[in-house]
Formats: C-alpha cells, sequence, structure tokens
C-alpha cells in the first residue's frame, strides 16, 4: 500500500523537505491588485513583505480551486497511490480545507482530508511526521494516531508588530472588538484548533520576544521547533541564539508564506513547536 | 476655659443620655464644622501638585453619612451608628475619606445594638474605630489620621479614669486630638518638610472639634471667615454639589475701599446664598457665591458698598449642571461588552483621551477621577454593579484611590480584584496582561506583576513653593515626578520633559508615549515631540490625547 501526502504552500514546508519526503504542495492564492500569484511563484517573500505596507489596496488570498486538488490527486493515484492524507488548515481560517474536501469526495476513502487545526509549520510538522512515519513502513493507522498526537501537542505562538493586518483580514473575531484600538500594540497570538487566541499584548517587541522565550520554556521538551518570521530574520536568528544551549534539536528558520503573512504583516516573529509527548 | 453659658450647656447635655437621634445631632455638628473648615484642611498639601483635596473628600465623605441618617428617627444609638457607617462608606473619598470610614464602622460596631452611648461605650467605640481603621490601611503610617484616632483613643481610655460622662470624656479628647495633630510632622518627615500638619488628622480634629462646640453651644458655620490665597481658590469643583437654592454662581472680584471686616462680610453674604469663599491676592478679593436666582444682584450690590468691583461674573448652574451631565454621557467612548463569567475591567480615568485608551484596550466600565478629584466608594461600585459578570478587576490608577477600590470590594458581593496602579501608564501596562476570559486571580496576578514595566512622568505646574526630596519648587514652575516622586523643577514644560526622561533614562528604552493633557494645545504637544525625537532618535514616540485637567503630560518610558 502505497501512502502519499499532500498539503498547501500554508504549511511552510520548504521545497527541499518536499523533494527529499515527496510531499505534494497545492499552492494557495495571493491576489495583488490585478495580479494573482500562485503562492510561491513569481513573486519571493522578501520582495512582498517590504511592498505590504505601502499597498495601496491590502492583498487579498483565495483558496486554490476543487479542480486543482482533482487534478493532483488523480496525478498521485495514476503514479501508483493507493491512499492519500491531504492536510489543509482549519475550515475556521481558509477555504483550502473545503476545496480539498470537494475534491476528495470523487474518490471515496482514498482521500482522506485532514483538518490539522494549524498553519505553516504546526501543520507542516505534522505532515513531516507522517512522511517519517511511511518511511519507517507503519500503517495507516499508526500514522493517522501519530499526526492526531501532534496536532493536540502543537503549539504555534506569534508576536505581531502591529494589529492592523490580522484585523484587517476579518477572520479573528476579537481583533475587530478592538477595531477602536489607539494605541501602537503588539499582539502575541496563539492558534490552536483553528482559533486564533490572544495571549497578551506587549508594547515594545524587547517585551514581546520575552514572551516568546518563556511560552518557550513552557512547553518542556521539545521534538520539533521552527522559528517563524516575516521579512524579520535579523531577530528570527538573534532569538536562535539566545534558544540555542536549550535547544536539543536544530530548528528550522522559516520566513512565512505570503499567504498568511497578507493577514499577519511584515516584522512578525513566531515559534512551532511540537513538545515531546507527556510534557 | 469655657464661658458660663457654655458651661451650663454641658450641664444640661449631661442630664440626658445620647441616643439615637443626639448621635445624629453631633455627627451633624461635626460634619458642618469640618465643612466650615474645608479650605483650611484641602490647604495643607503636601506636594506642590494639584492634590485631591483632603478636606474636600472628608467632607463629601461626612455629608454622605449625613444623607444617610438625615431621615432616621432611630432612638437605637447603635443603629444610628450603623447607619453613619453605612453612609461614611458608601461616599468614602480619597484615602482620609475612606479612612474616616473606616473610623466610623469600628465605632458602630463597638456600640452594636446598644440604646444609649455610655462613658465606657465611647471609649470602646474610639478604640473600636481606632483598630478597624489601622487594618483598612495595608502598611499604617504613623503621622497620619491613624495616629490621631489613637490618641484619641489613648485619651478617651485615660480620661474614663477621671469621669464616666461620655460628654466629660469628649471634652478631654478633642484637646488631645489637637495636640495630636501639632505633633504628626515629628512623626513624618515629609511633613516637617513641608511644613505643614497632616490634613486627614486635621479633618478629625475639627469633626470631633465641631461635636464638642456644638455641646457648648458655640456657633459652628460662621466662623469660616477665613481668606484663601486667590490660587487656592478652587471654584470648579463646587459645582459637585450644588443643592436646590443654589441656582447662579455669582463670583466678583474688588478691591475694597478701607480693610475689610470679615465677620461682618460673611455674615451679609450668609444671608443670601452658600458655598461662599473668599480669595484675596496683592490687594484684590475674590468672593465667590451660590444663590437663588431671586438674589443673583444682591451679592454684587452689596460689595459695591465696600469697594471698587473690578469684574463680575455669573453663571446659571443649572443650565451649567445639563451641559455635565450632558458631557457625561459616553458619546464617543466604546466600553468592552463583557459577557457572564467573563472578567470586566473598571478603570479609573482622568481624561477623555485616557478613557478612551483604556477602553480600546478593553475596559469595560470607565470612572472619571484622579488626582484632584478622587472617586467615591459608590462610584467605584456603580461603575461594576450592573456589570453582567461576577469577576471584576480594578484599576485605582492613582494612589489616592486604591483605598476607595478597596472599599467598594469590601461592600459588594461581586468577586473583586485590585490591581494596585498608581499611574496612568501602569495602569496601561497591566491592561497589556488583561485576558477577559481567563482566571480573575491568575490574571489579577499577572497584571500585577507587570505594573513594575513602565516609568512614569507626570509634568504639572508647581501651586505652591516647597522644597521636597531635595528639589527647590517655586509656585507657578513645571515640576516633574517620576513614578510620583518630585524628581525636577524647570522654566517651562519642555525643560521638564527632557530633564524627565533623561532622569527616566530613556535612551535604553524603547519606547515613549505622551498624554496630553486639557492644557497643552495639540500643536505645542506635536512640537514637543520632534524634539524629544530629535534628543532620542532610536526610540519610538507616540503622542496620544489624554485631556487630564492640570497636568500638561502624562508620559510613559517603557
Amino acid at each position: 500500500m502505497k501512502i502519499s501526502l499532500v498539503t498547501d504552500s500554508t504549511s511552510d514546508i520548504s521545497a527541499e523537505l518536499c523533494a527529499e519526503h515527496g510531499i505534494e504542495i497545492i499552492p494557495a492564492i495571493l491576489n495583488l491588485g490585478d495580479e494573482s500569484y500562485q503562492d510561491g511563484n513569481g513573486l519571493t517573500r522578501e520582495e512582498f513583505y517590504q511592498r505590504l505596507p505601502s499597498l495601496p489596496v491590502p492583498p487579498t488570498t483565495a483558496a486554490p480551486s476543487v479542480g486543482s486538488f482533482l487534478e493532483r490527486y488523480e496525478r498521485l493515484f495514476t503514479a501508483g497511490a493507493s491512499q492519500i492524507l491531504s492536510f489543509h488548515p482549519s475550515e475556521r481560517l481558509s477555504g483550502i480545507f473545503n476545496s480539498a474536501r470537494l475534491a476528495a469526495e470523487h474518490f471515496g476513502e482514498r482521500v482522506r482530508v485532514i483538518d490539522s487545526g494549524q498553519i505553516t509549520l504546526g501543520m507542516g510538522f505534522q505532515v513531516l511526521a507522517a512522511a517519517e512515519a511511511i518511511a519507517r513502513g507503519a500503517l495507516l493507522e499508526n500514522i493517522l494516531g501519530l499526526v492526531e498526537g501532534i496536532k493536540q501537542r502543537v503549539r504555534v505562538v506569534a508576536l505581531l508588530d502591529t494589529m492592523t493586518y490580522l484585523r484587517r483580514s476579518g477572520r479573528v473575531s476579537w481583533a475587530k472588538a478592538v477595531v477602536g484600538e489607539l494605541l501602537n500594540i503588539k499582539p502575541l497570538v496563539e492558534l490552536r484548533f483553528g482559533i486564533v487566541e490572544r495571549l497578551a499584548q506587549v508594547r515594545t517587541r524587547s517585551q514581546g520576544i520575552q514572551r516568546l522565550t518563556d511560552a518557550l520554556h513552557s512547553w518542556g521538551p521539545l521534538e520539533r521547533l521552527a522559528i517563524l518570521h516575516t521579512n524579520a530574520e535579523g531577530d528570527a536568528r538573534q532569538l536562535l541564539e539566545e534558544l540555542k544551549p536549550r535547544l536539543p534539536i536544530p530548528p528550522l528558520i522559516v520566513n512565512v508564506t505570503t499567504v498568511i503573512g497578507t493577514h499577519v504583516g511584515p516584522n512578525g516573529l513566531g515559534l512551532a513547536a511540537v513538545p515531546a509527548p507527556g510534557g | 476655659m469655657i464661658s458660663p453659658e457654655a458651661q451650663a450647656r454641658l450641664e444640661q447635655f449631661k442630664a440626658m443620655p445620647i441616643d439615637g437621634q443626639a448621635l445624629k445631632k453631633l455627627v451633624e455638628a461635626g460634619l458642618t464644622w469640618l465643612r466650615a473648615n474645608q479650605q483650611t484642611v484641602n490647604a495643607l498639601n503636601v506636594f506642590p501638585v494639584p492634590d485631591g483635596d483632603t478636606g474636600t473628600n472628608m467632607v463629601l465623605t461626612m455629608q454622605s453619612a449625613w444623607a444617610e441618617i438625615d431621615n432616621l428617627g432611630h432612638r437605637n444609638v447603635g443603629q444610628m451608628a450603623a447607619a453613619v457607617s453605612q453612609g461614611a462608606l458608601m461616599g468614602a473619598r480619597g484615602n482620609s475619606g475612606v479612612i474616616l470610614s473606616q473610623l466610623w464602622r469600628g465605632f458602630a460596631r463597638a456600640l452594636h445594638n446598644q440604646e444609649n452611648l455610655d462613658g465606657p461605650g465611647l471609649v470602646r467605640a474610639f478604640a473600636e474605630a481606632r483598630d478597624t481603621a489601622y487594618k483598612g490601611v495595608v502598611r499604617p503610617v504613623e503621622g497620619t489620621i491613624l495616629t490621631v484616632a489613637k490618641d484619641v483613643a489613648s485619651a478617651a481610655k485615660y480620661a474614663l479614669a477621671e469621669t464616666q460622662d461620655p460628654f466629660e470624656i469628649l471634652e478631654r479628647v478633642v484637646p488631645a486630638a489637637d495636640a495630636s495633630v501639632e505633633h504628626t510632622p515629628e512623626l513624618l518627615p515629609v511633613l516637617k518638610q513641608a511644613g505643614v500638619v497632616d490634613s486627614g488628622g486635621k479633618g478629625l480634629f475639627y469633626i470631633l472639634e465641631g461635636m464638642l462646640r456644638y455641646v457648648y453651644g458655640q456657633p459652628l458655620d460662621t466662623p469660616l471667615a477665613t481668606v484663601q490665597p486667590l490660587s487656592a481658590m478652587n471654584l470648579e469643583n463646587t459645582l459637585e454639589s450644588i443643592e436646590p437654592g443654589q441656582d447662579f454662581e455669582v463670583v466678583v472680584d474688588f478691591v475694597p475701599s478701607g480693610s475689610l471686616d470679615l465677620q461682618k462680610f460673611y455674615g451679609e453674604l450668609e444671608t443670601m446664598g452658600t458655598s461662599i469663599q473668599v480669595g484675596e491676592g496683592e490687594g484684590m478679593y475674590r468672593m465667590h457665591i451660590h444663590v437663588p436666582t431671586e438674589n443673583r444682584y444682591h451679592p454684587i450690590d452689596y460689595v459695591m458698598t465696600l469697594g471698587t468691583i473690578t469684574k463680575v461674573a455669573m453663571e446659571n448652574l443649572l443650565a451649567q449642571m445639563d451641559a455635565v451631565g450632558q458631557k457625561a454621557s459616553p458619546d464617543s467612548i466604546e466600553l468592552a461588552n463583557v459577557e457572564p463569567g467573563q472578567i470586566a475591567v473598571v478603570a479609573v480615568s482622568p481624561g477623555r483621551g485616557i478613557a478612551r485608551v483604556f477602553a480600546s484596550l478593553g475596559v469595560a466600565a470607565i470612572v472619571e477621577g484622579g488626582q484632584t478629584m478622587n472617586p467615591s466608594t459608590q462610584e467605584i461600585l456603580s461603575a461594576f454593579e450592573n456589570l453582567p459578570t461576577d469577576k471584576v478587576i480594578i484599576l485605582p490608577n492613582n494612589k489616592n484611590i486604591i483605598l476607595a477600590a478597596q472599599a467598594a470590594k469590601d461592600v459588594t458581593v461581586k468577586n473583586v480584584h485590585i490591581v494596585p496602579s498608581r499611574t496612568i501608564p501602569q495602569g496601561l501596562a497591566a491592561m497589556m496582561q488583561f485576558n477577559p476570559a481567563g482566571d480573575a486571580e491568575a490574571v489579577a496576578a499577572k497584571m500585577g506583576k507587570s505594573l513594575g514595566d513602565v516609568t512614569s512622568g507626570e509634568i504639572t505646574t508647581a501651586t505652591r513653593t516647597v522644597e521636597i526630596d531635595g528639589v527647590s519648587v517655586e509656585k507657578g514652575q513645571v515640576i516633574a515626578l517620576m513614578n510620583g516622586k518630585l524628581v525636577l523643577s524647570a522654566a517651562a514644560v519642555e525643560e521638564a520633559c527632557m530633564g524627565f526622561l533623561d532622569k527616566a533614562e530613556a535612551a535604553s528604552h524603547e519606547l515613549i508615549t505622551l498624554f496630553y493633557g486639557e492644557d497643552l494645545a495639540q500643536s505645542e504637544a506635536a512640537r514637543l515631540v520632534d524634539v524629544i525625537r530629535a534628543a532620542y532618535p532610536s526610540q519610538e514616540i507616540e503622542l496620544q490625547y489624554g485631556g487630564q485637567p492640570h497636568y500638561q503630560l502624562i508620559i510613559s518610558v517603557e
């Protein structure tokens, strides 16, 4: 039984890792004015984040079409797959899950669409764990159990440089509630099971970075870690230096995909971590 | 030595028991005499900053106690004392008002179920009052109203060895209170430094003295014939306590042709109206009075017989009250909606701009108030009592409001936590930690821990000349306070602001937030930001409208 893995570009798994593990990526769509980009094609993340604050019209994002999922699943089955696991962000956050689900209906049980409850490496780590398990020859039930365990344990927190983009996204109810906000506030948010929660708000970046490291230390021993940023590689590297002595594993450093970054804004900094079980 | 008439009246009183109605008379006398000397108590201000006036706070507290018993017919002294205590508690404003309400609470507790008040009962009541007041303060400080209450209790106990009569005990207690007040500067260095006695202690003395004067049959309201410095006249706040028959406010500036007979002057004015204040500066006098509509020209006609009038101002208070009522309606402040089970934050705010910022951070109720206007326990209580949740966190945002918040917590059935913020920047820092859905105790603890995250600055104009904490201040100079302590005086706002930023080591911080008050023009505030930006190029600088009175700037450095 050959199990193939599909996810979308919001998983932030690098092209190298995808190639290594045979993971298929469906790009989400970024609309910039009249131009439409497939996430990762034709516009670098660095360039996008530099332009983002001065764009006259806020960019929008869109789920890939049902057709693009159908086509990809079809191709994988033709290539010999007997089972597909397709990982996507929660329905609460995006239409991607729904596109995938509609496409999967054509294949019955052969395509399992998984609501990862996460984005970026919070989802990517679930996919990577599945890939490693497949390589070890694990059974489907064991893979699904492993993935579910990570989904329960994974932590994704981020320090946003401003509320502006999150509020504009319309995806977070509390962000709308504080629409009259006057002070420049940097929110610290956590994504759990598809819901963006406000952990804290700070007024200076150093307070925020301190909160991130505090959060990390509260999670105990880690299986996996990624340092996420939206064009703040300097800060991300500095955070890595601070955390390094306490980390058993070298973390990934990821400039987050434009489709997510549109809703977060530039200069954000975050962590995606999988704490060890029982921690 | 007292007059034969007073002695005769004392003998008369001694023949009667002190029941509920007699206590009521004594309370009224204490209030009346305190009010007569309100400005004297207000003038005993240590810091040269526009301050929550102790005299006013204590009068308003006693007034609330009086309002509670005004129509009560109890003969039982225990019940009457309980009502006084309840009224004082609900109206308590400022630290001194809250301590005063605690004194009444202890006093009433000792008289529980008593028909009449006898000598030993009075001694017990003074002792219980003292104990309750000390317990009402987290860190009792000697040289304050607490010390005076303690000395009163001791004096009463010693008096009991000589007499069982409550009035004779009161006769001995009043001079002891006076001596205790005079001794306060020896116990509290800041008083000595400022050359004043403790204001709260002085207020307590006036209440007790008023009771004794009533017993002696001495006048309680006329010797209010005092003249204050013009600058100390606080005519704004008189609006708060307008009663029927005070339709017009009349202010007349004049230069008397001869020397002014103050007793006679006050006597004449009292036939026309109330809220009389007289100020003097460089030979010019200012007279302030509230009068009913039909009397509105009488004070002017009268003053004209005494000298040359330089200016007359007349205002329709009823119309003004309406305007105040309208201003209070929260038109553009969007407070957070609280759902049952969530935590609601109540913040005290001295200005509209600051209130809006608090609201934007998720505050569910705003109590107007601050340094110059301490809200009462009742006002704080009313702010949260109708919110649809039992979990409440209060941010007093001023050291003089923490006790009133505590008192509000003590009388409500709701689960209230107080995060003892002493400044606006501290209150805002605490709001950064707020999470309405969290566990109230844990959230309050987190908010409390964050109070040290900011350095607070306040820029204001000195109200008098003094030397405090090694800083010499001339009246009218601009001064800067850092975390509530006076750190420098300067000629202008800019100099004070830059001096403060230097002392606060702003260069090693990231963010400077300025809230400009109602006395500073926006353009001037914006200019100031440019000056600061030039001096602190790597700091983020944020300017906000605060709208607070008296304080040109409130500054947060973090």
